[in-house]
């Protein structure tokens, strides 16, 4: 039998929790994004409309400065579902162009570098890698999306009181809720294109077309099938349903809000299938 | 107390229709083990099923007690370097290390100080704070390296770690693995430069389309390779007397005379009755001044179990 010293002792010191060790490649990836300058102004344009919009709360919650114009004009200026919609609206299109340049740099490069063996080779699961990209991207999502969209509500709250709150939370909770949905929906998009296109350029038009592509689907399916249904593959025009339903608008024409989320938790279903059959340690090309 | 042990048994691995391993039983005792067989013979699919990066269809598998299937326990004891250039070009090999310790939960200080450290055992201080795409193929494999060390695993499997590495770092890094096998920690690697497998392994196994054709200390391997004879170089006074005492015997088989007639190349089929017959003849008073194996070598091995295939 071999002689061995036995100088080896195996580490047994502290070690940091389990958030902490997964937030390690969404920190290194929001450092990284925030360094590149389309990034930054995109984020940065995408903040402009919040304040804008928090300059008409301010405006509609002070009457004295509204003095002297039209009734009819002073009764279509109030913060209600339809203000919350189009404030959604806005930011939900900073959103995708902010998805579609910052999600092809998160799996594409690990896939053609064949990095994905080295983090699987580290305590860390397929779930937690895929999870932790996606973060990256909800995180980075959400300060365009709910978080200025909560501030705008709680502003809107302390300029109106608790009355307006009792009466109108529904609005904040549907708004974080209806985003959350378009982020996750989003950012499953821009993984899939940066799992499966490995150009950062082509994944980026990837996930820019699959919004347009779907929608132009779905008009074909109406129009050639003379039905009404078809639109619901298109994720705008099904998140669009979700967010009137949630914010108490009317609907437009089509299937209902209830036939839309199903249609869009099918698409989040179908969107994990696909990139956690990409997001293997070892590819095998058969 | 037995040594923990790199365990297989009976594993297959299938690519759909394709073989990847076919029922590999193994039992790997700490120390350098090389894997060797031509490209496409199963060496990185075995180390794939080590690290658990693929799982078997079938057959079990324990690395050092612990299964593949639980990466949180067996990535604590691991440390493996892939063929591939995987850094991140816009990390620099002081980064990529200790991103790569923070995975494992050290905190931010120990994670750089142990990056410092296995920066400094593959010569790598200097550049450490450059993109690691600007570093050289051979300091790519050395980071590939720091960045399996870092965590001080008592396993590692290493994939063609010597590839594209200066004769000073090679060397420094053979002794580095020599220290890790001296501790009793596994050194898995996988190599084509037969010269270099001879040279530090303590155990060979030779794969060929999938399945393990021999597992075993080089001369152990040999010894079992019957079909073919054993060469040894004999050194000798009067070699072409030696020659002719030796042809006595049945068991040899050829024997060269060298030209300058002061030595021999002798094939034997029994090993034991060769020793003897150059022992008698020694007692007889010829000089033999000495006998060295010829095939006890990768190379050889190579050349019997796989190169006619």
């Amino acid at each position: 039998m071999a002689v061995y010293k036995r100088g080896y002792r195996r580490y047994s010191g502290p070690l940091t929790g389990p958030w902490a060790r997964f937030l390690v490649l969404p920190r290194y990836a929001w450092r990284r994004l925030y360094r590149e300058r389309l990034v930054l102004l995109l984020t940065m344009l995408a903040l402009v409309w919040p304040v804008m919009c928090a300059g008409f709360v301010y405006l509609t919650n002070h009457a004295e400065l509204l003095q002297g114009l039209d009734q009819d004009f002073l009764q279509f200026i109030q913060v209600d579902g339809r203000f919350f919609s189009i404030f959604m609206y806005v930011q939900a299109g900073f959103a995708v162009f902010l998805a579609a340049l910052a999600g092809p740099g998160l799996i594409a490069p690990d896939l053609a570098n064949n990095a994905l063996p080295l983090y699987f080779s580290r305590p860390l699961t397929r779930w937690t890698y895929g999870l932790a990209r996606l973060t990256v991207l909800v995180g980075m999502l959400s300060v365009v999306t709910w978080i200025p969209g909560l501030i705008l509500f709680a502003f809107q709250v302390g300029l109106a009181g608790g009355s307006w709150f009792a009466a109108n939370w529904t609005l904040g909770a549907g708004m974080v809720v209806g985003f959350l949905v378009w982020v996750l929906i989003l950012s499953l998009v821009a993984m899939a294109s940066s799992a499966y296109v490995k150009w950062r350029a082509v994944a980026a038009a990837v996930s820019l077309a699959f919004f347009f592509i779907l929608s132009g689907i779905g008009e074909m399916i109406d129009a050639v099938l003379r039905v009404g249904w078809g639109h619901i593959i298109d994720p705008a025009w099904a998140v669009n349903q979700v967010w009137c339903a949630l914010l108490g608008v009317a609907l437009p024409e089509g299937p209902g809000a209830g036939a839309s989320a199903v249609a869009l938790a099918a698409m989040v279903l179908l969107l994990v299938v696909v990139i956690e059959r990409k997001l293997r340690p070892v590819e095998v090309v058969r | 107390m037995t040594p923990p042990a790199v365990i297989f048994e009976e594993v297959s691995k299938f690519y759909g229709e394709v073989l990847g391993v076919n029922r590999v039983t193994l039992n790997i005792p700490p120390g350098i083990t090389s894997l060797v067989g031509p490209n496409g013979s199963g060496k990185t699919t075995l180390m794939n099923l080590m690290t658990g990066l693929i799982h078997p269809d079938h057959g079990r598998i324990l690395m050092r007690g612990i299964s593949p299937r639980d990466p949180e326990a067996l990535m604590r004891i691991t440390g493996y370097a892939t063929q591939y250039d995987t850094a991140p070009r816009w990390a620099t090999g002081f980064t990529f290390i200790t991103t790569g310790l923070l995975l494992f939960g050290y905190s931010r200080t120990e994670a750089e100080e142990r990056a410092w450290k296995a920066l400094e055992r593959l010569s790598l201080t200097d550049a450490a704070n450059r993109k690691v795409a600007a570093y050289s193929k051979g300091m790519r494999q050395r980071v590939r390296l720091a960045q399996a060390i870092a965590h001080d695993p008592e396993l590692l499997v290493l994939d063609e770690p010597l590839n594209g590495l200066d004769p000073l770092v090679r060397a420094e890094t053979i002794a580095l693995f020599r220290a890790w096998a001296g501790e009793g920690k596994h050194v898995i690697i996988s190599s084509h430069v037969l010269q270099e497998v001879d040279l530090i392994s303590d155990q060979v196994v030779l794969i060929s389309n999938g399945m393990i054709v021999a597992e075993g200390s080089i001369r152990t391997v040999r010894e079992e390779i019957e079909e073919h004879p054993s060469q040894y170089i004999v050194r000798c006074g009067g070699a072409s007397e030696v020659a002719s005492r030796l042809f006595n015997g049945d068991h040899i088989t050829e024997i060269r005379l060298n030209d300058d007639g002061m030595g021999l190349m002798v094939m034997t089929r029994d090993r034991e009755q060769f020793a003897r017959a150059l022992r008698d003849i020694a007692l007889d008073g010829h000089r033999i001044d000495a006998v060295v194996p010829a095939d006890e070598n990768v190379d050889a091995l190579y050349e019997y179990l796989i190169g006619g295939e």
